[in-house]
């Protein structure tokens, strides 16, 4: 068992768990967040995209040890008492999605595009989305969604950084590249 | 060389499959809030089917979308319904939700109509109110006729109805019959750019005009519109499933079974053509299974404007366009460049 320390949504969790579980297995099935779905189970869907530290991960692919030390969110983390996160706004407003399997992590995939760059062009939401199969939508409003959410969030102001000094996230990525202080 | 080209495709299709009886029912009550409770069989599966029903019902009782809360796809609460399959869910449970409300509003009129002092006939449902049809400052809000029908009248204000597509058999000696009770039509125009070197093809623009009779939700229709369009892409240019000789699947995961991305979709631009079928539920049709049928179409079409060859089998892979390309130019080496 691996003892590990987790931040999920903001709490922290301190728990033990076989080496092989996956970060995804370690959401659903020992924290009961179902946000994050199982999809191939092999990278290739994107439906269980979570953010760790920041950046988006497929948490089928990410062992739960990985993500020690390390901060995730969910989907089940982006709303607030006060009401949804923009992207869900807006996401909602312009029926961006059908049958919703993919929408936890496509919206979590665009909220690591937005936090890194708050005014995206169309092709680097594109880009974003890439990694996020929709068998319904054709992401067509999935695109418009992010542009309105973009928008909606630059207007908010305050809690947005202007554009450009988020452009290099010194974030760790999960594979350690630039591990520096949370390693 | 990336050669550029346009192709259009036409298409009709029917609504709802007659091989058998195709019934939906629904029943709607109108509660003493002026809410209504809708009972639907159908399965909402992301369409939004359950948001135009809601605003079938709502249209009969002439009161607004989120006053009436739908209760779907529980057989131990809810009327039988084929199923959503077929494009059937507008036009065939649309017209019976459309029917259970139009019963209950005829309720409704019986009840308001002596406190209003005037014939059934004469009243009309809108704003949240039952009134006089051309005095509309002659009204009763529509909870108050619905708890009048309630308690004043003893006859609760609620409507069951169900609706099967009128069909007429096929003359076996003639051919002639009427499978269908309604068809929508749509064309396609596909822009694209093939590499003549590679064969590969990129879809650059889709201009989908669709009539599905009066859209009850133009945004739904437009997203059945879109996510069609990509279905077609993926059928007109990657999605083929494999088998080995002794008939398994050799790609049965989405690492080798490739279907659309993002990046992938091209500007789709969708025209939802002005049309009404007066046998539809407020004119609406259906807009489902139609949306893939023209684009694999219109695609090989813009293929052979582009570069001149005939593809007939999908998908139309680079390997297979390339090979088009390359037998073309060996039947004609003079015009070879």
């Amino acid at each position: 068992m691996s003892a590990l320390r987790i931040t999920v949504n903001g709490r922290e969790h301190v728990l033990s768990a076989p080496p092989e579980t996956t970060l995804l297995a370690l959401l659903r099935e020992h924290l009961g967040l179902t946000g994050a779905k199982l999809g191939c189970d092999v990278g290739d869907c994107g439906a269980c995209t979570v953010l760790v530290d920041g950046q988006a991960v497929n948490a089928c692919l990410m062992l739960a040890a990985q993500a020690d030390g390390r901060s995730v969110l969910t989907i089940e983390g982006l709303a607030t008492p006060d009401g949804l996160h923009p992207l869900q706004e807006a996401f909602e407003r312009h029926a961006a999605l059908q049958c919703g399997f993919c929408g936890p992590g496509a919206i979590l995939s665009a909220k690591a595009l937005l936090d890194a760059n708050p005014a995206p062009t169309g092709a680097e939401i594109r880009d974003a989305l890439a990694g996020n199969l929709c068998r319904c939508t054709g992401y067509t409003k999935m695109i418009t969604a992010v542009h309105a959410a973009a928008q909606a969030l630059r207007g908010a102001g305050a809690e947005m950084p202007p554009l450009g000094l988020t452009a290099s996230p010194s974030i760790p990525l999960p594979g350690g590249e630039k591990g520096g202080g949370l390693s | 060389m990336r050669r550029r080209g346009r192709g259009i495709a036409c298409m009709w299709y029917p609504i709802g499959f007659t091989v058998s009886a195709n019934p939906s029912a629904a029943t709607v009550k109108v509660n003493e809030d002026g809410t209504a409770t809708l009972l639907t069989g159908t399965v909402e599966t992301g369409q939004g089917s359950l948001t135009v029903l809601g605003q079938i019902a709502a249209e009969a009782l002439g009161i607004a979308t989120e006053d009436v809360h739908v209760v779907s796809a529980d057989t131990d609460a809810t009327p039988m319904d084929t199923g959503a399959i077929a494009s059937r869910t507008t036009y065939v449970t649309g017209n019976a939700v459309k029917l259970a409300g139009e019963r209950a509003r005829a309720i409704l009129f019986e009840a308001a109509a002596p406190m209003l002092g005037v014939k059934p006939e004469q009243l009309e449902a809108r704003d949240r109110k039952i009134q006089v049809r051309g005095f509309p400052q002659r009204s009763v809000a529509i909870g108050e006729a619905a708890r009048h029908a309630l308690v004043g009248k003893g006859e609760p204000p609620i409507g069951t109805a169900s609706f099967n597509p009128p069909t007429v058999a096929m003359d076996p000696e003639t051919g002639q019959g009427k499978p269908f009770a309604t068809y929508v039509y749509a064309t396609q125009i596909a822009e694209v750019e093939v590499d003549d070197e590679t064969g590969e093809v990129e879809v650059l623009r889709i201009v989908a005009a669709h009539d599905c009779g009066t859209p009850i939700n133009p945004m739904l229709v437009e997203g059945q519109v879109e996510g069609g369009i990509a279905m077609g892409i993926g059928f007109a240019l990657q999605e083929e499933i494999l088998f080995d000789d002794d008939g398994r699947q050799i790609n049965p995961n989405l690492t080798n079974y490739i279907m659309p991305t993002s990046l992938d979709m091209p500007e789709i631009e969708v025209d939802i053509v002005p049309s009404h079928d007066p046998t539809g539920p407020f004119g609406a049709k259906g807009v489902g299974e139609p949306t893939s049928v023209p684009t694999a179409a219109a695609i090989a079409n813009a293929i052979y404007d582009a570069v001149g060859v005939r593809l007939t089998a999908l998908p139309m892979t680079a390997e297979r366009v390339l090979a088009a390309i390359k037998a073309k130019r060996a039947a004609q080496p003079q015009q070879l460049r």
